[in-house]
């Protein structure tokens, strides 16, 4: 659905590109996760694809339509969220949809339904007169989300919607991302928190420094990272004898009574089962695979993903 | 240490904030320089004030030069000798080029003791404050009885004075009284009649009312910006065209609600509380043009402003500072005429002057619709500036 071939940014006054030889695919009805730290472009890349930047040098095509001579047509079947609460604080929640519906020249026939469905998605029933800067954080994200579903978009793009509230009102927008998506919206999903990508995103892009240093399936990343670690607690502590024993696997570091190897291949922990059943250790628990994505980014690039 | 890191780094904020070393420094300085040079003249007992006047001589007689020599003294009334006809000088004083013509008619010497002299004429400017008015007659007539009098006593003997002989001087009180005669060329009805202090404050203070619209306006305009609806708006393929009207109209509409409460307050609730009506003339199309003009200059203004600066306490700063700077210097708190010559040319270049001038050509001055045009001419060019500055500046917000 969306299609990104070999697209560069730089900002006029800016000294180097923001966005650098990008190429991707979005697939039609996935829910997509834009992941990166600070700076990595993933803001105006989704300025970029909502037409709020010009593409100059690349392609950019949304269901194969293009900007600036598409952009009508591009603009009128995608919604954007942004990270701010971009809505009118002195007007009640539903003078707030009614406005932003009015201004995408949505038929006043159907205005009122999509209003009511938006509302209902949102769970904002019980706050459709109340203004708009009286809402708590959690329910201002919500109108914030409501208002991206008016012109029942084909592709939303919500960027770090779940910023700054309480664990209640983060699972529920993140319930009804999920539910958005199952009806058969196009998500790219923006986010600091990798908890959230991975529970929710069918496919991440990991971006650092305008360039895209992975994209895939969440699984698919962390195999392709291809570095499995293990962590070993054991009932004891193992004597000079048993560690000397222990030691011929290669990698592995015994800190009191736990191992660990940042890779650990499959016959190497083959090898480390057999050598500990043979000097009698007793396993209490044990932690191997490829880790999270977090943990992932800090391997790949030396840095944290919210740094 | 601690309060030496504080120091340190509250320093290097300031200095690196230039939006804040602009009020800091740069408009203080224009507010103090502006606002002194534009009360200077009213706060030293009227020394240095410039009122000019164009002056006609068709009296060849001692008196009418021994009149004009005084007038010469005058240190604040500046004369123009002027060999154009009456009523071209009176079309200059029309235009507000000066403020009075002074008209010495031939035979005014001869006459001049008899009991039907032939009186000087003083015609005042219709956007002449009545003030002055009143001064310059007043010092008309002081150098009209100085004249009469030198007139009166040269042919007496100074020993038969001495003596106290043959004092009976023979004076005709009626007749000085009518050795000058004053008319205004604002009209009503068709009769010269001299303006009020209300002809004048209404349309002053009304067209410095109408530029403040432009702080809610900038205010609000970069609270969208900060909030994201800007951004949201510009995402649903509103156009920047189409934002830049959605804003302007309503507060036009404001501008204009403004006018007619302006003008009723001046029409029926001022002479409630004693004082003059104000009178608006016979141009209702003119008046209309004028306050569509200057709504569009104040909103395009605000427009600009807003585009130019970042948070919203800027944008009240300078949009208040800056309406303060143009009414200053636009003749809104002090009359342009008054003004030293350097601020009366910079006056040309302030758009409340024009929504000034504007307002008293159709309140006062009536039948000049020649400058009406050129000050809504004026008005139009400069709201186009700042709506093509404030698009460019949105497009290149749009680019990065």
């Amino acid at each position: 659905m969306i299609e990104i071939e070999n697209l560069t940014f730089r900002y006029p006054e800016g000294e180097h590109d923001v966005i650098s030889g990008l190429s991707m695919r979005i697939q039609r009805g996935s829910l997509f996760g834009l992941l990166g730290p600070n700076g990595s472009g993933k803001t105006t890349l989704i300025s970029i694809l909502t037409g709020l930047l010009p593409s100059v040098y690349g392609q950019v095509r949304i269901d194969h339509k293009s900007y600036p001579q598409d952009q009508y047509d591009i603009q009128t079947s995608i919604a954007l969220v942004p990270q701010e609460y971009a809505f009118y604080p002195r007007l009640s929640v539903v003078e707030n949809l009614f406005f932003f519906g009015q201004v995408q020249s949505i038929p006043v026939k159907k205005l009122s339904a999509r209003v009511c469905e938006a509302v209902t998605v949102a769970g904002l029933g019980s706050f459709e007169t109340v203004r708009a800067e009286n809402l708590s954080g959690g329910l201002k994200r919500r109108l914030n989300l409501a208002i991206g579903l008016l012109n029942q978009p084909q592709l939303l793009f919500l960027d770090e919607p779940t910023v700054g509230i309480d664990p209640h009102s983060r699972h529920f927008i993140l319930e009804t991302v999920r539910k958005i998506n199952n009806a058969g919206t196009t998500v790219v999903y923006t986010s600091h928190y990798m908890e959230e990508v991975e529970a929710l995103c069918d496919e991440i892009a990991v971006l650092d420094n305008g360039k895209m240093l992975a994209c895939g399936t969440l699984s698919q990343l962390l195999v392709n990272a291809g570095k499995r670690g293990l962590i070993v607690t054991l009932m004891s502590t193992p004597t000079e004898q048993q560690r000397q024993a222990l030691l011929v696997v290669p990698g592995l570091k015994i800190r009191g009574h736990e191992l660990c190897m940042s890779h650990c291949s499959e016959s190497d922990l083959w090898d480390l089962m057999e050598l500990l059943e043979t000097e009698k250790l007793s396993i209490v628990c044990m932690k191997y695979g490829y880790g999270n994505l977090e943990e992932w980014f800090l391997q790949t690039t030396g840095r944290q993903l919210r740094a | 240490m601690t309060v030496f890191a504080l120091v340190k780094k509250e320093w290097k904020l300031l200095i690196r904030d230039w939006h804040a070393l602009l009020l800091l420094f740069v408009m203080p300085a224009a507010f103090i320089l502006v606002m002194s040079l534009s009360f200077q003249n009213k706060y030293t007992e009227r020394r240095g004030v410039e009122v000019h006047y164009y002056l006609i001589n068709q009296d060849n007689s001692l008196a009418s030069a021994r009149l004009i020599k005084d007038l010469l003294l005058l240190k604040n009334f500046k004369m123009r000798s002027s060999h154009a006809s009456f009523s071209s000088l009176a079309g200059q004083v029309q235009r507000g080029h000066a403020q009075f013509v002074v008209s010495i008619p031939n035979g005014f010497g001869r006459f001049m003791q008899s009991r039907d002299p032939l009186p000087v004429q003083m015609v005042a400017g219709p956007t002449v404050e009545p003030a002055i008015y009143n001064l310059f007659e007043q010092v008309l007539r002081g150098t009209l009885m100085r004249v009469y009098l030198n007139q009166m006593l040269a042919p007496l003997n100074v020993a038969r004075l001495k003596a106290g002989m043959g004092l009976q001087l023979g004076v005709h009180y009626a007749a000085v009284a009518r050795l000058l005669h004053g008319v205004s060329l604002y009209q009503v009805n068709g009769k010269s009649q001299r303006p009020t202090s209300v002809q004048q404050n209404v349309p002053a203070w009304l067209v410095f009312a109408m530029f403040f619209i432009a702080i809610p306006l900038s205010t609000t305009w970069v609270q969208e910006r900060q909030q994201g609806t800007y951004l949201r708006l510009r995402s649903m393929g509103v156009s920047a065209k189409a934002l830049l009207f959605g804003k302007m109209l309503p507060y036009l509409g404001i501008n204009l609600l403004q006018v007619v409460l302006m003008i009723l307050i001046g029409v029926i609730v001022v002479p409630w509380f004693g004082g003059e009506q104000l009178m608006l003339g016979h141009a209702p199309l003119e008046l209309c043009a004028v306050s569509v003009a200057i709504s569009l200059a104040s909103v395009s203004y605000a427009l600009l402003i807003s585009n130019l600066v970042s948070t919203g306490e800027q944008a009240t700063i300078i949009t208040g500072v800056g309406n303060l700077l143009m009414a200053a210097v636009g003749g809104v708190m002090v009359p342009r005429f008054l003004m030293p010559p350097f601020m009366r040319t910079l006056a040309i270049f302030s758009p409340m002057a024009w929504g000034l001038e504007g307002y008293l050509d159709v309140f006062l001055r009536q039948d000049a619709l020649r400058p009406v045009v050129t000050n809504i001419f004026y008005l139009l060019l400069f709201s186009c500036f700042c709506l093509l500055f404030s698009g460019w500046l949105l497009g290149r917000r749009r680019r990065g």
